[in-house]
């Protein structure tokens, strides 16, 4: 693996952007990594934007920020802005239902995962859109296995166990037979 | 040891219950609440009290008479808070009450950017009340598992010194999460180089002597002591006085029992790539040294000569890091300059000393790299944002 693996997740407030990052970093912390989880939030109701940092490594990590992430999930077209340039090599997974306008001059990999729209098909409510996100993020993950993601998924959210497998695998398997 | 995902705010807590804290008075505020909420959880579990204050001001006040009545005690707030503490902090200074207060930074002045990290505070934490004639402690940690280590190691100090120890936390420390192992026994708390002091009584009635001495055990009323606890000057015979020679005397003891010991504080710092001479040094403290680390990591891979400088403690002013006449530049989360000033006095004559800023998030480590560039090739900096017409 690389020294470093870094992902962003960003958002508006309520979205679960703490959360997911939060659920990835507990993943990381039972296969054993070195980790560490930036959260910044409390400007968002003034127009800004909730954002999570994750770095995962061997080593001790030194910066905890997220300056080239492996995986960006965009979450609000704000998000998707700001940080948009720092992915050079990885890949954004972006929400269609918010980030409505994508910059074709970008030349990282950029995938849409509807997690808002899937989630109001299978739940009847947008409420498991991030749980759908972890899943697609955990497919582009290698550095974490996908059964302990779903175990710590299940381990910080402590409501709605069945939807929440339900909705990873959803998420986990929206790209398979596609590019 | 247990490992966990948390944030140092959970750390802080499990440090200073590990140290023997047993009384926390507190007043909510980001990014230190958790600190309260965790504490008003655990304390009770472990046979401690728990009080939420009618503010800061009173809730250090709480700290100063658990601490009187033998308890070792904490509070945590951010900058806004920790300026209502002028008065009880005084009061443990003066009255030489052991006490840990935590400070987690985040953007000033007033109430600020709340949820981001700031470092406003490097001279407030040294003159933490008015009046003068006394030296602080003042501990800056910079990663949560740390922060639990310098919670512990703030009671040690507190203890041995007489003295309120301050740790100067930032939002990222406090709010960030990571994985954080806990020891679950004393061998273990060995292991982690975790040090405690228990808590001693002094039974007066004879106030302490006019020397530097440390490890006298401090005040405790009640208990039948007999001993003083007063605003005015306390006399070496325990009686309290207005009076300038005596006054004199418990000065001398302020200052000089935390400055001629300066050798407990030797270990608490951390120097990269310093021993080859390098041309540029970086100076800073708190959660902007771990980008510092990844910066002059790779600034050497890029053949540039930097190494860095990371101060943990604070205060008393580590001045002798500083001999080394060359260039030294100082990076804080604060637009105005603050240890840069006191990097300025400690290094010699023919230093040069540079300062760069930002506030409310960590600069990069590509921001670094051009910086250190710039200043190894003599070009002057300028900071992103500074010129106005680029607002």
């Amino acid at each position: 693996m690389k020294v470093r693996t870094e992902i962003l997740a960003s958002g508006f407030g309520g979205q679960g952007v703490v959360r997911l990052g939060q659920i990835i970093g507990e993943a990381a912390v039972k296969e054993g990594y070195r980790v560490t989880m930036l959260k910044s939030h409390g400007t968002e109701m003034r127009g800004g934007y909730v954002r999570s940092q994750v770095v995962i490594s061997r080593e001790p990590v030194d910066s905890p920020i997220v300056e080239n992430p492996d995986i960006f999930a965009a979450l609000s077209l704000a998000a998707y802005n700001s940080f948009k340039h720092l992915v050079t090599d990885g890949i954004i997974l972006y929400d269609p239902a918010f980030v409505v306008e994508i910059d074709n001059t970008l030349t990282c990999i950029q995938k849409p995962v509807p997690a808002k729209d899937l989630s109001v098909e299978n739940f009847g409510r947008p409420v498991f859109a991030n749980t759908i996100m972890l899943g697609a993020i955990s497919r582009h993950l290698d550095v974490l296995d996908r059964d302990v993601v779903l175990e710590s998924i299940l381990h910080v959210i402590p409501k709605f166990h069945e939807e929440n497998k339900r909705a990873f695998e959803i998420g986990y398997s929206f790209f398979n037979g596609k590019k | 040891m247990k490992r966990y995902l948390e944030t140092g705010n959970f750390a802080i807590t499990e440090g200073a219950i590990l140290a023997g804290c047993r009384f926390f008075a507190g007043y909510p505020i980001t990014p230190a609440t958790e600190i309260a909420e965790a504490m008003s959880r655990r304390l009770p579990q472990v046979g401690g009290i728990y009080l939420q204050g009618e503010d800061e001001c009173a809730a250090l006040h709480l700290c100063i008479g658990a601490s009187l009545g033998g308890y070792k005690a904490m509070t945590a707030t951010s900058g806004p808070g920790y300026i209502l503490y002028a008065d009880p902090y005084g009061w443990a200074i003066g009255c030489e009450i052991p006490l840990v207060v935590l400070n987690s930074g985040r953007v000033g002045p007033v109430s600020g950017i709340t949820g981001a990290p700031g470092q406003g505070e490097f001279y407030l934490t040294r003159y933490p009340t008015q009046g003068g004639n006394f030296e602080t402690i003042v501990l800056a940690p910079n990663s949560a598992q740390e922060a639990m280590a310098i919670t512990v190691e703030a009671f040690y100090l507190s203890e041995r010194f007489r003295t309120p120890v301050t740790i100067l936390a930032d939002q990222l420390i406090t709010d960030g999460f990571e994985d954080i192992s806990v020891p679950e026994n004393e061998e273990e708390m060995k292991e982690m180089g975790f040090r405690t002091w228990p808590r001693k009584i002094n039974r007066g009635p004879h106030f302490y002597p006019p020397t530097d001495e440390i490890d006298i055990p401090p005040v405790v009323l009640g208990h039948n002591t007999g001993a003083l606890c007063s605003d005015w000057t306390p006399t070496e015979e325990g009686y309290d006085i207005e009076e300038v020679e005596a006054h004199h005397k418990h000065a001398y003891r302020l200052i000089y029992k935390i400055r001629n010991h300066r050798d407990l504080f030797n270990h608490l710092y951390e120097k990269k790539f310093m021993d080859d001479d390098p041309d540029l040094v970086v100076v800073s403290y708190g959660t902007p040294s771990r980008v510092v680390n990844t910066a002059v990591a790779k600034a050497r891979q890029e053949g540039l000569k930097v190494g860095a400088l990371r101060l943990i403690n604070l205060w008393p002013f580590p001045d002798e890091h500083f001999q080394r006449s060359t260039k030294y530049l100082a990076l804080e989360l604060n637009w105005d300059g603050q240890l840069v000033r006191e990097v300025q006095r400690a290094a010699g004559k023919d230093s040069e000393v540079h300062f760069t800023g930002c506030c409310g998030e960590l600069p990069t480590v590509n921001d670094l790299i051009e910086i250190f560039e710039k200043i190894l090739k003599g070009q002057p900096l300028a900071r992103k944002g500074w010129q106005l017409e680029e607002w």
